[in-house]
């Protein structure tokens, strides 16, 4: 007797095995094709031959294991030869519904409800063309969310200049927010500071005039007012309504020094302040106690992209470079005219301000203050004062580290990016995944339903093509709410403990994620971009997108129905 | 009148029986005669013998080869097939018509 070849052997023991685990019934059956084996003609084709037979028997092995155990029979008792198999259709019906309640399940959780709202956030843009990018500064829409609405009817209800306040700084509609931030700031005059917070993102502003004038009286020493006044000249002279366009046009061009006189006075009068508070924190104090008093579940309005603005306004911040430049050189002309004095006060009033925009400073007037330390330490070189020449020195290296350190952090923020960019990725896929799969599983029910004309179950009877359609949908929305609820809960968890304690870590990440969850899929925008036109591309192509779709479903469906079969007569 | 739909799939494996409805068929013969994977055409043979259209018997061939299992039709088997066949012919004639047409 020839030993066995390997496939043969495999194939055999392959046989054998699926014959263990066998129910009694079927044990004849998989003999009979065990017995056939030793005639198949081909090493391959009995290892293909024992493939399909333990296939046929681990099918029958799982349902005898999943329903009655041993007894229960391989084929129904009763019915129609032609039926679908009972045991399999309700097999794929169970697993269909047990997924649906699994994801039903995921909807009850809070978290879940939030992640699913912030996924649905990228069908904004492709529903609304005409969107303008952060017109009014958060992650507000240019139609109000109805979130927000409610908010603001609850805080005029209450009379609550918090709630008020609260609403108005992240209001889209401008003639809203001033409206509200008046009413709040009638109510408790200490919000004063809120009118900054506004006036900060746009300078199109109605009684701007009067708001910069109690700006002034409420916090004297500040410098925010007075950048706000700049920016507010800068846009006037622009002649465009809003910020960012301008400073666009701005950064493409390259501006000639602003001589507008009243502009040179507010930015000296911004120089020559004492401090520069950009109320960010006590934002960010009111919208914890906001959060909390009205139950925000909506992320988009909890939280305010403040990443890249840092509170000021941008375009007078942006600005302050060209003018601390322009005082630098004023100073090398007065040194050149031999007051030394006067050089002296102008780096000094340069290297002052530059602290004390802090890390603001760094952001926007890149080193400028390392530039002033080392004109002071060449001037008192030149004077023989050595030992202040060596401090100022000092000084423009301690700028330069702080330079560096300021660069690594961006770096690491941008890496940190990576990470929240993956996860807005993941959530927008997720979330579309379970909307199409969501659609589908209808699709396939209704369809059901129809050809059933009955809502009972004994009497539905789904083809193998709507139960593979079923069953891969009640999956796909399985599978794509849990991705969608690991990938959203790390941030769900950041915005609780910053409305519970405080915590800002973790903010900026939050901002940047949910500044990424609102680009369409499959667009190349950043988040805070400011290229408008792109919209109208990114409905087209999502247009398409789902045409295709529609279209390549309808041809299958089409193929299936019209695919050959059989009708046959019995009696 | 009941029109259930019949696979393409069974309609050749009970084909296949009508030719000889007496004879003994292997089930490796079966496949290769309609070109079924044995992972489709035991679960046809399956589903035809639960409902009595087919019977099942071992028979031993030659010394030292293991028994064979052996499938043929039932009268009743017989019987439904042939009930079958004007409904198919039926079927072939009018695909046949369509072609012409088309043609």
């Amino acid at each position: 007797m020839t030993p066995l070849s390997y496939p043969r052997r495999l194939a055999s023991q392959l046989l054998r095995a699926a014959l263990s685990i066998a129910p009694h019934d079927t044990l004849d059956w998989g003999n009979g094709m065990l017995s056939e084996l030793n005639h198949v003609e081909g090493n391959w084709s009995a290892l293909l031959w024992a493939f399909g037979g333990a296939g046929v028997l681990a099918k029958h092995a799982v349902l005898s294991a999943i329903f009655t155990g041993s007894t229960r029979p391989i084929l129904p008792s009763g019915g129609d030869l032609f039926e679908k198999e009972t045991p399999m259709r309700k097999t794929v019906l169970t697993a269909i519904g047990a997924c649906v309640v699994a994801s039903l399940l995921f909807f009850a959780a809070p978290v879940f409800r939030q992640a699913f709202h912030v996924s649905l956030a990228q069908w904004h843009d492709v529903l609304h063309v005409g969107r303008t990018f952060g017109t009014f500064g958060t992650f507000g829409y240019e139609d109000s969310s109805p979130e927000l609405e409610r908010l603001a009817k609850k805080a005029e209800q209450n009379r609550d200049a918090e709630g008020l306040a609260f609403v108005a700084a992240r209001h889209p509609n401008p003639d809203e927010s001033v409206r509200l931030v008046e009413e709040a700031v009638q109510l408790d005059p200490s919000l004063t500071w809120v009118y900054a917070v506004i006036a900060a993102q746009s300078c199109s502003l109605p009684h701007f005039d009067r708001w910069v004038s109690e700006l002034k009286k409420y916090d004297s020493q500040n410098a925010l007012p007075y950048f706000i006044v700049a920016e507010k000249i800068d846009c006037d002279e622009v002649g465009h309504k809003t910020i960012r366009p301008a400073l666009l046009k701005g950064i493409m061009s390259g501006r000639e020094e602003h001589e507008n006189p009243a502009w040179q006075t507010a930015m000296a009068a911004a120089f020559q302040s004492h401090k520069l508070d950009t109320y960010l924190d006590r934002l960010k104090e009111l919208d914890r106690k906001a959060l909390i008093r009205y139950h925000v579940d909506d992320p988009f309005q909890a939280v305010s992209d403040d990443s890249w603005w840092r509170g000021l306004p941008s375009y007078s911040a942006w600005d302050s470079s060209r003018y601390a430049q322009s005082v630098l050189e004023s100073g090398e002309a007065l040194e050149a005219r031999g007051d030394r004095d006067g050089a002296v006060e102008k780096y000094m009033s340069v290297a002052r301000f530059t602290k004390m925009m802090g890390p603001a400073g760094v952001f926007w007037l890149p080193r400028v203050d390392q530039e002033a330390y080392k004109r002071l330490a060449s001037l008192f070189e030149r004077g023989a004062n050595k030992e202040q020449a060596e401090f100022y020195a000092a000084l423009a290296d301690q700028a330069d580290q702080a330079q560096k350190a300021e660069l690594d952090s961006m770096r690491s923020w941008s890496r940190g990016g990576e990470v929240a960019h993956w996860n807005a990725f993941l959530v927008r896929l997720s979330g579309l995944v379970l909307l199409f799969c969501a659609a589908l599983l209808v699709f396939c029910i209704s369809g059901v339903l129809v050809r059933g004309r009955s809502f009972k179950l004994a009497s539905l009877h789904p083809g193998r093509l709507t139960l593979a359609l079923g069953l891969g949908a009640a999956l796909g929305v399985l599978l794509s709410s849990a991705v969608l609820f690991v990938s959203y809960w790390p941030y769900s968890e950041l915005l609780q403990r910053f409305q519970r304690t405080g915590d800002e870590a973790g903010l900026s990440d939050l901002a940047r994620f949910l500044g990424d969850a609102q680009l369409p899929l499959g667009s190349q925008l950043s988040a805070g971009s400011w290229y408008v036109g792109s919209q109208k591309a990114v409905f087209y192509f999502w247009f398409s997108v789902v045409a295709l779709c529609v279209l390549a479903f309808l041809l299958v469906l089409w193929r299936f129905r019209h695919r050959p079969r059989a009708a046959a007569a019995t009696t | 009148m009941k029109t259930p739909r019949l696979s393409p799939q069974t309609l050749r494996v009970l084909e296949r029986f009508i030719e000889r409805p007496t004879a003994w068929r292997y089930g490796y013969d079966l496949s290769r005669e309609t070109g079924l994977k044995s992972g489709t055409l035991y679960p046809i043979l399956m589903r035809l013998a639960k409902h009595q259209l087919l019977e099942t018997k071992w028979v031993t061939t030659e010394d030292g080869v293991p028994p064979r299992h052996t499938y043929r039709l039932t009268p009743n088997g017989a019987a439904f097939v042939r009930s079958l066949a004007p409904t198919r012919s039926a079927a072939k004639i009018r695909r046949a018509a369509i072609s012409e047409a088309k043609a």
